[in-house]
């Protein structure tokens, strides 16, 4: 697989990558085990994982995973530039007609719609998370503690998940030590 | 100097957010709050844009927010940025693959980082919903779109879509009437 293939899968990919998660491990699977079975279907399954337990974004994570799995550093690197290649132009393009339609009364009225749809969107990413979380006292200490912080200090998010990821892990030592 | 801090600010959000695309709104929310590069409404704006363009919502935002702070070269360092942790982390974690995920560490991390990713998100919900209180039709509307979604979630993309037809009809109503 030469790097330049690699790349145009890639760009391939980020182009298709549509509506969020849900999306990533079919469009991999198919696209690495099904079609060209370039990379076991376990190793996918194993890559989402840990896409996921890595900070930053999944498809991106997932991405660098394959390009690596496949042609090591330049892989990953050609990877991650490929899957932001059309996202990226889209964004430049749509942002630049945006600008001038603002003023536009239909416009402001989509937009209106649209800032109310964020709001849901987010409530119901907290919620997906939620779910699927294994949710025990620690789990909701640490959630009730971080909204209370953030909004009776001004802190910032990565002020509070360094303390509370040194609180959380902590507690766990001791307790892992305790047993 | 803006290149430095949207570079700092980019790359901590690679960093530090855990858990989707969503997640780095706290973030991006944060950074209007800081600095002058984009305003509240036009982060709701470039939440909405990144969800229907192509391409992971997380780095379609960072191009966004690049964007609107300096031009299309912030754009382009935004979005490298925010990778650029995630590059090092996958590399280092290739190599270690099984060994990564059985630390305890790194488990208790991980466990520890799921309700602070949920704390952050709901902080940000509660700061976007503020301003919309004083509008009952925003938030009938927002009420609708969460009960559509309660039984089984669809595409961010269809919410979007449905929302600003909505808005769209309100604005047409108001002019026939």
């Amino acid at each position: 697989m030469s790097l330049f293939k690699l790349f145009l899968i890639f760009t391939k990919i980020g182009a298709i990558l549509l509506g969020g998660g849900y999306v990533i491990l079919p469009i991999m699977t198919n696209e690495f085990v099904d079609k060209r079975n370039l990379v076991s279907h376990d190793d996918i399954v194993d890559y989402f994982a840990l896409a996921q337990s890595l900070p930053g974004i999944i498809a991106a994570n997932m991405s660098m995973f394959i390009g690596y799995k496949l042609r090591g550093k330049w892989g990953a690197i050609i990877a991650m530039l490929g899957v932001t290649f059309v996202p990226f132009w889209c964004i430049v393009l749509l942002a630049s007609v945006i600008g001038g339609l603002t003023e536009n009364n239909y416009v402001q009225g989509a937009l209106w719609g649209v800032s109310a749809a964020v709001i849901a969107l987010i409530v119901l990413t907290v919620r997906e998370m939620w779910q699927k979380s294994h949710r025990d006292l620690f789990f909701y200490t640490i959630f009730v503690l971080t909204v209370l912080t953030l909004l009776i200090f001004k802190l910032s998010p990565i002020q509070t998940i360094l303390i509370f990821s040194i609180l959380g892990v902590g507690y766990k030592r001791i307790r892992e030590a305790k047993k | 100097m803006i290149y430095l801090h949207l570079f700092l600010e980019f790359f901590k959000i690679g960093l530090f957010s855990f858990g989707g695309g969503y997640a780095t709104i706290p973030f991006l929310y944060h950074i209007s709050q800081v600095y002058n590069w984009y305003s509240l409404d036009e982060l709701t704006q470039m939440v909405a844009v990144a969800s229907i363009t192509p391409g992971p919502v997380g780095i379609n935002v960072a191009t966004y927010a690049g964007l609107k702070s300096a031009g299309i070269f912030g754009s382009a360092l935004a979005t490298l940025a925010e990778m650029l942790p995630s590059l090092v982390l996958v590399i280092i974690v290739s190599k270690l693959l099984r060994k990564f995920s059985d630390n305890f560490y790194v488990k208790a991390l991980i466990q520890t980082l799921k309700p602070i990713s949920c704390g952050l998100l709901t902080s940000v919900a509660i700061g976007l919903l503020k301003p919309e209180l004083n509008d009952i039709k925003a938030l009938i509307l927002i009420g609708i779109l969460l009960i559509m979604s309660w039984k089984s979630k669809r595409d961010p993309l269809f919410y979007i879509l449905i929302s600003a037809i909505i808005g769209v009809l309100l604005v047409f109503i108001k002019t026939l009437v």
